[in-house]
């Protein structure tokens, strides 16, 4: 798979303030990275500039080979961006935007209400081609967005908090299309808060902050690297408190928290091996109601790694 | 502090919304610009009538002089203080009508213990302190004005209560539109463009007669009353000051002037029927009328805003919806519809069909089209009705073989003409041929006995009256298609300017830019929009016209009137879509320029209308200074270069004879034909030029495109 989306330090400056400072991205044909990081970290800033709506200060960004403000006229129909608001025209319903979108792909004729029958379907709208545009709720607009950047079947997709502010079911939804569009090849960027989605759809992410790139690569390995020590869940039947003490005196444990019923004990890093635990508290005479080791996640390694600034 | 005064002090002088925007003011640039410039204006008043009153006396200087010098500073003055306030005033309030919802502090205002009153005085003066500011800064300058004399101080304070009783009930009129919930940031531009349609549409039906009021009949030294021999009416002595003087602003003022042409008639003087009160308070005071008229009307604004504020945003009844829904120009709640077809251009279908079809545009656009034709056909319905006349003649009451002639009215009326009978029409010899027409016997025919025959020797004929003659029908006409041609600009500018930022505000920009469209489609596609929307409306005024020249071409063909001439002249046909169009183009130019440098519709639109107006009115002002030069001159020097004005073109085609009686003299035909060549040539070069300007702000926009918008971004 070819690189698909590249950025050599990318700097972008809005008078003194640096809004992202020398960006290394290589993301790959087909590939779904989740781009990660504060408020305020430079996201939107990257996702903007791939857009081919801001010029960066210094650096280059290519998508598909194109260079950015060289080659943006190569570069708009091999992208779709969805911003992180829904851009609504009044007086309009939703079969005419879409048109409205193709046409602007230069999609016209039979072609283009085809494509938009397609991605009616395809995004499950079809039922609300006659209703009006601003009437919809907020998880329809965001399914109409993603609508609209696939009337012309973009290579790349530029997703800017696509599940923001969505109720429970919408952001279901809109991970199950997102997974389905990964299916259809697409190479997607997306940039969330909510990291267990972001997880459960990409293979690879990009942790920012501070205009600055932390971490770029897939997720397993930001959490192997983020990870510390393992995590295990003990729990016993009566006197938690000595089994904790007992525990936090074992060499191979750099610490021991009580939990609402159970202990949260941190093994020394390097060690995956907790077999000796069980050992140790049975035989001391401990009933053992729980052991469990601790998932490590996206959300886990992005507390680690960042320091929650803003600039 | 308790009780009452407490609550006073809170009203105003406490009132936190109030001391936020006066603490503020004194910081920020623009107000500090806006003043400076003011004074500027106000001081440059001053400076230029005293040196050009000064150059005049070349040494010899006399009170009488420095009085009249001092009375004219003091009219440009107040002329100018009342335009700004007139212009500012609208500005500076519009934004009470949607900013409070738009920053969403609207709701949290009215969720802490301030009372409605305090948010209405404090809303209201908050919006008004700059321009009470401006009218308190300007007082020192006017006070020169009393080196000299020649000015009381009770007009002093009549002119700043003028601007002031204006600038309050603007300011009381967007308050009570956005507390009764009428208005959204669309109507913000409607409340603009009623003030201006109000202010200028006054100005120019002052000039109609008719809204003159009655105030006597014109008698013979006999103590008859006096008939004019053209229509055989009583002639009517009408006050100079009109029905509009004492609720339009700068007709107000005027009255205040002492100008022997537009003073107020007294109180005796007026017809018993018209000297109760309020009408001859209104007629003879017209200055204090608009002062107490408006400051009540205020305050009738300002009350039930105040005592409906709470119960007005708990309210989900929407007055405007609810009319929409009832005139049938809004669906219902789930606003669904069969989806239109989008052009391959989407951006042109976009300005064209979404937004000429939403509800105000469609009715901005037919009661235009509706109110222009309706008036041009009224108008056109009254110049051709005649009234009926005793003595006539018609098709068929001359015989050529043999040379008799039947007059209705006369008894025994066949009379015999010779090679000898004088006859004229309209004051104008003419040959007998013009007998074939149907005319009105102006005077009892003379005759002589040439042997035993009694022949005609003189015979006066004029043309039937009208139920308007023709130099009013011009005059009416004139002041319709201008009062068009500013609505229009006034509309594609604000279109225009509103075309960009209403998609930067809106969110849809950056969609647009981040597909294959380029500039150059993008902006053809909006102007193309304009076009779209706005070609009907400019062809009201090229129709009406039209249905005058056409009147005409059949009213000519009828007859071999000598004295016959054109209500409007046929090249108006070529000349004024021409510059409807260009003029229109350079708006719309002008409007887009704004859209794509500033951030918001509000600042765009206003930038722009200002720009426009200033450029329009600009050269409308030079125009006719040069046209009334060219009535004492006779230089058609001065034609040709009247002929770069639109509004000045306009009135020369329409109404040739007054805007530029030097060169249009009835007695000479010959400079007449001569006028309309320079003006058929010069108005088209005029247009050409324009055209050119027109192209090189679309290339230089389309150039600038991406760099304008990229700046912006954030």
């Amino acid at each position: 798979m070819g690189v698909m989306i590249k950025t050599v330090n990318l700097t972008k400056r809005y008078g003194s303030l640096v809004a992202l400072s020398n960006l290394n991205l290589e993301i790959h044909e087909g590939d779904c990275f989740g781009f990660i990081g504060p408020n305020g970290a430079g996201k939107t800033t990257t996702i903007r500039i791939l857009a081919t709506l801001l010029q960066p200060t210094w650096g280059e960004a290519r998508i598909a080979d194109y260079v950015i403000g060289y080659q943006s006229r190569q570069i708009r129909p091999l992208i779709g961006y969805v911003p992180d608001y829904f851009g609504a025209y009044e007086d309009m319903v939703v079969q005419e935007y879409l048109e409205f979108f193709a046409a602007a792909y230069n999609i016209n004729g039979a072609h283009r209400a085809k494509v938009v029958r397609d991605v009616l379907e395809l995004t499950d709208l079809a039922y609300k081609r006659d209703a009006p545009v601003d009437g919809l709720s907020r998880g329809m607009k965001q399914r109409l967005s993603i609508a609209r950047v696939l009337v012309h079947d973009p290579k790349v997709l530029l997703l800017d908090e696509p599940a923001g502010n969505l109720d429970p079911r919408a952001r279901i939804e809109m991970r199950e299309l997102l997974k389905e569009l990964r299916r259809m090849g697409k190479t997607i960027l997306i940039s969330s808060h909510i990291l267990p989605e972001l997880q459960d759809l990409c293979n690879t992410v990009g942790i920012i902050e501070r205009g600055e790139l932390i971490y770029s690569g897939p997720w397993t390995e930001i959490v192997r690297r983020a990870g510390g020590g393992v995590v295990v869940h003990v729990g016993v039947a009566a006197r938690q408190d000595l089994a904790g003490a007992l525990l936090a005196g074992d060499p191979n444990i750099v610490n021991v928290t009580h939990s609402n019923g159970y202990m949260e004990v941190t093994l020394r890093d390097g060690l995956s091996d907790y077999s000796f635990i069980p050992e140790k508290l049975i035989g001391a005479g401990f009933k053992l109601t729980l052991l469990k080791e601790e998932e490590a996640n996206l959300e886990t390694a992005f507390m680690r790694l960042t320091k929650g600034v803003v600039q | 502090m308790l009780g009452i005064p407490q609550y006073l002090y809170r009203l105003l002088p406490g009132n936190p919304i109030l001391l936020r925007v006066v603490s503020l003011a004194g910081r920020r640039k623009r107000d500090l610009a806006v003043r400076c410039i003011y004074l500027g204006l106000l001081t440059g008043i001053v400076l230029l009538a005293i040196l050009t009153g000064g150059s005049r006396y070349t040494g010899e200087v006399s009170f009488a002089d420095l009085t009249k010098t001092s009375a004219r500073i003091f009219q440009q003055m107040s002329y100018l203080q009342l335009a700004l306030v007139a212009l500012l005033a609208p500005v500076f309030t519009a934004g009470a009508i949607t900013q409070e919802k738009d920053a969403q502090t609207y709701d949290i205002l009215l969720s802490t213990p301030l009372s409605n009153a305090q948010i209405v005085l404090g809303s209201l003066f908050s919006r008004l302190f700059f321009i009470l500011a401006l009218l308190i800064s300007g007082i020192p300058i006017f006070s020169i004005t009393q080196i000299f004399g020649g000015v009381a101080i009770r007009s002093i304070a009549t002119s700043f209560g003028i601007a002031a009783a204006t600038a309050f009930v603007t300011g009381a009129l967007a308050i009570a539109i956005a507390t009764f919930k009428v208005g959204t940031r669309r109507t913000i531009f409607s409340f603009y463009l009623g003030i201006v349609v109000f202010l200028v549409g006054g100005l120019l039906l002052d000039r109609v007669e008719a809204l003159h009021p009655v105030i006597g009949r014109e008698t013979t030294p006999s103590g008859q009353a006096a008939i004019d021999p053209q229509t055989g009416r009583e002639i009517l002595l009408r006050a100079k000051t009109s029905w509009l003087t004492g609720i339009n602003p700068f007709l107000a003022l005027r009255s205040t002037f002492g100008e022997p042409e537009y003073t107020p008639p007294d109180l005796g003087k007026l017809p018993a029927g018209l000297q109760s009160w309020p009408i001859g308070w209104y007629l003879t005071r017209p200055h204090s009328f608009y002062i107490a008229f408006n400051f009540a009307l205020s305050l009738l604004l300002t009350i039930p805003a105040i005592l409906l504020l709470r119960r007005m945003a708990q309210s989900t009844f929407s007055l405007k919806y609810w009319l929409l829904q009832k005139l049938r120009l809004r669906q219902g709640v789930s606003g669904a519809r069969r989806p239109r077809y989008v052009w391959h251009n989407p951006v042109a279908w976009r300005e064209a069909r979404t937004k000429a079809s939403a509800a105000r545009a469609w009715i901005v656009r037919y009661s235009f089209i509706l109110g222009g034709m309706g008036g041009a056909i009224a108008l056109l319905a009254l110049f051709a009705t005649t009234d009926s006349a005793e003595t006539y003649i018609s098709p068929g009451s001359y015989s050529p073989g043999t040379r008799t002639l039947f007059i209705q009215g006369i008894g025994g009326g066949t009379f015999l003409l010779s090679e000898s009978t004088t006859i004229t029409l309209n004051g104008r010899p003419v040959p007998p041929e013009v007998l074939t027409g149907r005319y009105k016997v102006a005077a009892p025919p003379t005759r002589e006995r040439i042997g035993n025959r009694e022949v005609l020797s003189s015979l006066a004929l004029v043309d039937f009256p009208r139920k308007i003659d023709a130099q009013t029908t011009r005059r009416y006409l004139l002041g319709l298609i201008l009062l068009e041609f500013a609505a229009i600009l006034l509309i594609v500018t604000n279109s225009a300017a509103s075309t960009v930022t209403r998609e930067k505000e809106d969110g849809t920009l950056d969609l647009l830019l981040s597909t294959p469209i380029t500039s150059r489609y993008y902006i053809w596609g909006k102007l193309r929009g304009l076009i779209a929307f706005v070609l009907p409306l400019i062809a009201v005024p090229v129709l009406s016209v039209s249905l005058f020249i056409l009147h005409d071409l059949i009213r000519g063909l009828g007859g071999a009137d000598p004295a016959f001439r054109w209500i409007v002249f046929p090249e108006a046909l070529v000349i004024l879509p021409a510059v409807l169009i260009i003029v229109a183009a350079f708006a719309a130019m002008m409007g887009m320029h704004m859209s794509l440098r500033l951030r918001t519709t509000v600042r765009a639109v206003m930038a722009s209308v200002a720009i426009v107006l200033g450029t329009c009115g600009g050269l409308a002002l030079c125009g006719f200074q040069i046209l009334t030069s060219l009535t004492r001159a006779g230089s058609e020097l001065a034609l040709a270069m009247a002929s770069f004005s639109p509004f000045t073109v306009v009135a020369l085609l329409i109404d040739p004879y007054t805007a530029a009686a030097g060169q249009f003299d009835t007695m000479k035909p010959e400079t007449i034909v001569r006028g309309r060549w320079l003006v058929l040539a010069f108005s088209l070069l005029a247009a050409g030029i324009y055209a050119a300007v027109v192209h090189a702000m679309y290339v230089s926009m389309v150039r600038n495109f991406d760099m304008t918008i990229r700046r912006q971004s954030r």
